[in-house]
């Protein structure tokens, strides 16, 4: 299963032909400089939507209420989101014709689709209740967590599959 | 005995070897590495923030390093094995190469800036748990922290290439 089930070919080379694309593709140190940008951006994204997560499963700061852990990581969380996206793009970009072809990259977008879906939903019903703890909470803790990670390591696996 | 041939001898030591040529530990374990970074430097950089004044500024310090010290040690111990195995599998290459001198250089940096705010700025932290100002060590630590933390991240992507 991949991106060519789903979009049509010169869609991707399309992609390739763009500026940002074949400028990317051209200098192999832009890639890698972006590439790194878009690591140190998870590290911040995957910190903050942890810390959230542990408070759901009332772990962490717990000297703080939901609400307020919310309050002061979910910005982070989003510019960092912003971040990684404006940092995946041109690297997609760059090598979109090869990505068509690619399963965990294809994966990668699904997962991608339902941990934002997840997150804006489920999980945001969970951080509103106010309640660490509960059925609900650690569910949606657990499930975002899950989705997150599985789209890092979806991203990861791009280079070996 | 000359380093490189001591990094050769873990080269070439089976445990090394299966590591390097098979199909998927260095792949799994590479992924608990990365996934890994938000727990440890993910965690660790909002008690940097702590420090240097510019997050969570209602919560006394005592506190931030309370609730998020136990998780980053967490983190970092699953980055310290991950990292110690993928450094077992590729040990030649690890001593080659420029970048991961400066990942190794850095980290031990990083573990100086730990021992030095726990045995010299943390002790004294009743004085300024509330304070509107960090003294200037704790900023210090902060600071060093992040770019320590954040060069040790691009010193380790890039010792794929030099």
């Amino acid at each position: 299963m991949n991106l060519q089930y789903v979009l049509p070919i010169w869609f991707f080379h399309w992609c390739e032909g763009t500026w940002l694309g074949s400028i990317i593709q051209q200098s192999k140190w832009s890639f890698a400089l972006i590439e790194t940008v878009h690591i140190m951006a998870l590290a911040v994204l995957l910190g903050s939507f942890l810390i959230v997560d542990l408070r759901l499963f009332g772990l962490g700061m717990q000297r703080l209420t939901v609400a307020e852990v919310v309050g002061q990581f979910a910005p982070t969380s989003w510019v960092s989101f912003v971040v990684m996206v404006a940092t995946g793009i041109p690297m997609y970009l760059s090598e979109a014709v090869r990505l068509s072809s690619s399963t965990p990259f294809f994966y990668k977008m699904v997962f991608l689709c339902l941990a934002l879906l997840f997150h804006l939903t489920v999980h945001r019903s969970a951080t509103n209740s106010g309640n660490a703890g509960t059925g609900l909470a650690k569910i949606a803790a657990g499930l975002s967590l899950v989705c997150w990670l599985a789209v890092a390591l979806a991203g990861r696996a791009i280079a070996y599959l | 005995m000359h380093p490189a041939d001591f990094f050769q001898w873990l080269n070439d030591l089976p445990f090394s070897v299966a590591l390097r040529e098979d199909d998927w530990p260095f792949p799994i374990i590479e992924t608990f590495h990365i996934l890994g970074l938000g727990l440890s430097v993910g965690v660790i950089l909002w008690l940097d923030l702590r420090l240097i004044g510019l997050t969570l500024r209602r919560q006394p310090v005592s506190q931030v390093v309370s609730q998020l010290e136990p998780w980053a040690i967490r983190g970092f111990a699953i980055m310290f094995l991950s990292g110690s195995l993928l450094f077992l599998a590729e040990p030649m290459k690890c001593y080659t190469a420029i970048a991961f001198r400066f990942k190794a250089v850095m980290l031990v940096l990083a573990g100086l800036n730990v021992w030095y705010f726990h045995a010299k700025v943390y002790p004294k932290v009743a004085e300024w748990d509330t304070a509107p100002v960090m003294p200037w060590q704790a900023k210090i630590v902060g600071y060093v922290s992040m770019a320590l933390w954040f060069g040790i991240i691009i010193a380790g992507r890039w010792t794929a290439y030099f």
